[in-house]
């Protein structure tokens, strides 16, 4: 057999395997999106919908609006938080920051772990009984000791944020150290020789030289905290009511709760638009050319 | 302007000393040059004048304040760096200005004053680009202008021709000589290379191992040399170390050839140094010894002759007229007034009668 043939053929039970998992089901959804495809009635999926399910989901449903709303405030805060964060940490462990190598592979832990274990612990620890916050406001502060944190809107909201940015930190950070690096260090001392104080060659030097760096993990974080489910779904499942209920959650509830298979694939679909501007623009950073 | 005191200066890390225990005063408006090896402790002393690195011991005075505990910025110094250190974000203009900017300078000052310092080093057409956009010469005026564009006490060069090409090196040179005289701010200039150092210092310092082994002007360093290492690292051809004795007088060579005679008492052990320059080439029997040519070399403006000499090689300049052949055996002779002595073992010049 010629190595031209030879080469395809091999390359084909690949081709397969993402194309039986990844692209049919996509496929699928998508024409799932324009059917009602209930899974509690008989032969699925039932009528041609058209766009009637993309229309239900912005004229008459206000679960949808509030999971959008839920999703955008949850990737805004999340998404600075987590970037200044890592950015402070970057900055004390860059080479030639305050902190060293030791410090520096502790602090890869979090990300080392999976977000249901990360989910669990939280959850574990804001338990108003016997979790680690009851047991220290216990002693430190009274008055916060008894705090349903996870009963209280806001309060479940900020939680899950905590989890979230605790968990993202790590890699971010990391990825500003290579960043970080990748500024010369000549610039930033020719500009402490031209006068500039500590913040002013931060403002002026390093900052811009780190902005494609800075960008890139601004839109990753903010592709990740779009879709967020699984955070949501260990520490409070959506509640209290639909408080904390991100797009993803309020995707896997009316499948697989509701059964309203053929709905929830359009709310998936309407996803995906600001998911391709997030891509869009991460593309173009990361394929940058000068 | 002002002159610059180092007293008794140190830089250690862990148990490696970059710099050892070191004292220089640099007058006012002075080209000093920090002439060295790599990692001679030239590069570090003077990342410490500017505030870069901190001293483990002892003072750097600038003017009459000592600025030790001062940040880079507090010190009025401006530097120009190997890698010119230019912010690719920023156009030539606001490199320049850059400097003016962040000490709060009018605005309506910083424009006629960029203008002046691009205007020097011959880049006024560029101010709008982005440093991507220049050459390397190019590149090193902009940096040289960001140093210039204000008045500071103290210019700081960290071999800042290293990048350039050969010729472009020797245009930019000159350059820097005329700025340097230009403007008349005391400077320091590191360097490994001998013939900037030659060219542009009003004294040098040659460095090794983060101790100063002479300290002055050129032409005492090329013509006076305090120690061996110092009379091998300044010259090109390296200055010719010839191993041998000192017996009654005469210097005689290992393999036992009565060389020259020297003015120097009777030793086990001595290495005579000659510079190329300083030997004449002549017809065999003509000179102080016999030897063969082992590699002939027209360099254009000169010849170089590599010679066998005993178990050594040699190296004599000769006439830009002079051909030779490979094997050739031609006589040497040594200028009596231009011969140095030294210490093997320590490598200490040894003085030769009175000089």
């Amino acid at each position: 057999m010629r190595d031209q043939t030879l080469k395809y053929l091999l390359v084909v039970p690949a081709v397969l395997v993402v194309f039986a998992t990844a692209v049919w089901p996509l496929i699928e959804s998508l024409r799932f999106s324009f059917y009602q495809g209930r899974t509690d009635r008989g032969d699925f999926p039932q009528n041609w919908l058209g766009f009637e399910n993309y229309t239900w989901a912005f004229l008459y449903e206000p679960a949808f609006w509030n999971s959008v709303w839920v999703t955008g405030l949850y990737t805004v805060v999340t998404v600075t938080l987590t970037t200044l964060f890592a950015l402070g940490l970057a900055m004390l462990l860059a080479p030639g920051g305050k902190l060293r190598s030791g410090v520096q592979t502790l602090l890869i832990l979090p990300f080392a772990m999976s977000p249901a274990l990360i989910g669990v612990s939280f959850r574990f620890m804001f338990n108003p009984e016997f979790g680690l916050f009851d047991a220290f406001f216990g002693v430190v502060f009274p008055p916060l000791a008894d705090v349903s944190w996870l009963a209280d809107p806001d309060l479940a909201f900020a939680v899950i944020v905590m989890a979230d940015v605790w968990g993202w930190i790590p890699f971010l950070t990391l990825v500003l150290i290579g960043g970080l690096a990748s500024v010369p260090q000549d610039t930033i001392e020719a500009a402490q020789v031209d006068g500039a104080s500590g913040w002013r060659v931060f403002k002026d030097v390093t900052l811009p030289q780190l902005m494609p760096v800075l960008a890139v993990v601004i839109i990753l974080k903010a592709i990740f905290s779009l879709k967020t489910f699984d955070q949501v779904f260990m520490l409070t499942n959506g509640g209290p009511g639909t408080a904390t209920q991100t797009l993803s959650h309020y995707i896997y509830i009316t499948s697989t709760r509701y059964g309203q298979v053929g709905y929830a694939a359009s709310v998936a679909w309407l996803m995906v638009i600001p998911m391709m501007v997030l891509t869009y623009f991460y593309a173009k950073f990361v394929f940058k050319k000068d | 302007m002002a002159e610059i005191r180092l007293n008794n200066l140190t830089k250690r890390w862990g148990d490696f000393v970059g710099v050892d225990d070191q004292s220089l005063h640099i007058k006012d408006e002075e080209f000093l040059v920090l002439l060295g090896p790599s990692g001679c402790g030239k590069t570090t002393t003077m990342r410490m004048i500017a505030g870069l690195e901190d001293p483990t011991a002892g003072e750097i005075w600038i003017g009459d304040r000592m600025v030790n505990d001062d940040l880079p910025k507090d010190r009025d110094v401006a530097m120009v760096f190997q890698n010119y250190g230019l912010y690719p974000h920023m156009t030539i203009f606001d490199n320049i200005a850059y400097p003016l900017k962040v000490r709060g300078t009018p605005k309506a000052d910083i424009e006629p004053r960029v203008k002046k310092a691009a205007e020097q080093v011959e880049l006024t057409e560029f101010l709008h680009r982005k440093p991507k956009a220049l050459s390397g010469g190019q590149r090193q005026r902009v940096a040289l202008a960001r140093a210039i564009v204000r008045t500071p006490k103290v210019f700081l060069m960290d071999e800042p021709l290293s990048n350039l090409d050969a010729k472009l090196r020797v245009t930019m040179r000159a350059e820097l000589k005329h700025l340097s005289r230009e403007l008349q701010i005391t400077t320091v200039y590191v360097t490994h290379d001998q013939i900037e150092a030659m060219t542009l210092a009003d004294r040098v310092a040659v460095m090794k191992n983060g101790v100063i082994q002479q300290l002055g002007t050129p032409d005492d360093i090329y013509n006076d040399p305090a120690n061996m290492f110092v009379a091998g690292f300044i010259g090109s051809p390296a200055m010719n170390l010839i191993n041998g004795s000192v017996q009654s007088g005469m210097f005689v060579t290992t393999g036992g050839t009565k060389l020259v005679g020297i003015g120097a008492p009777d030793r086990e052990t001595a290495i005579l140094g000659v510079r190329a320059d300083d030997m004449s080439v002549h017809d065999a029997g003509q000179g102080d010894i016999d030897v063969s040519i082992y590699a002939f070399e027209n360099t254009g403006e000169s010849t170089l002759l590599t010679v066998q000499w005993g178990k050594q090689r040699v190296i004599a300049r000769g006439d830009r007229h002079l051909r030779k052949e490979q094997g050739e055996t031609v006589g040497i002779k040594l200028d009596p007034d231009h011969l140095y002595l030294f210490d093997p073992d320590s490598g200490d010049r040894i003085r030769l009668g009175g000089k």
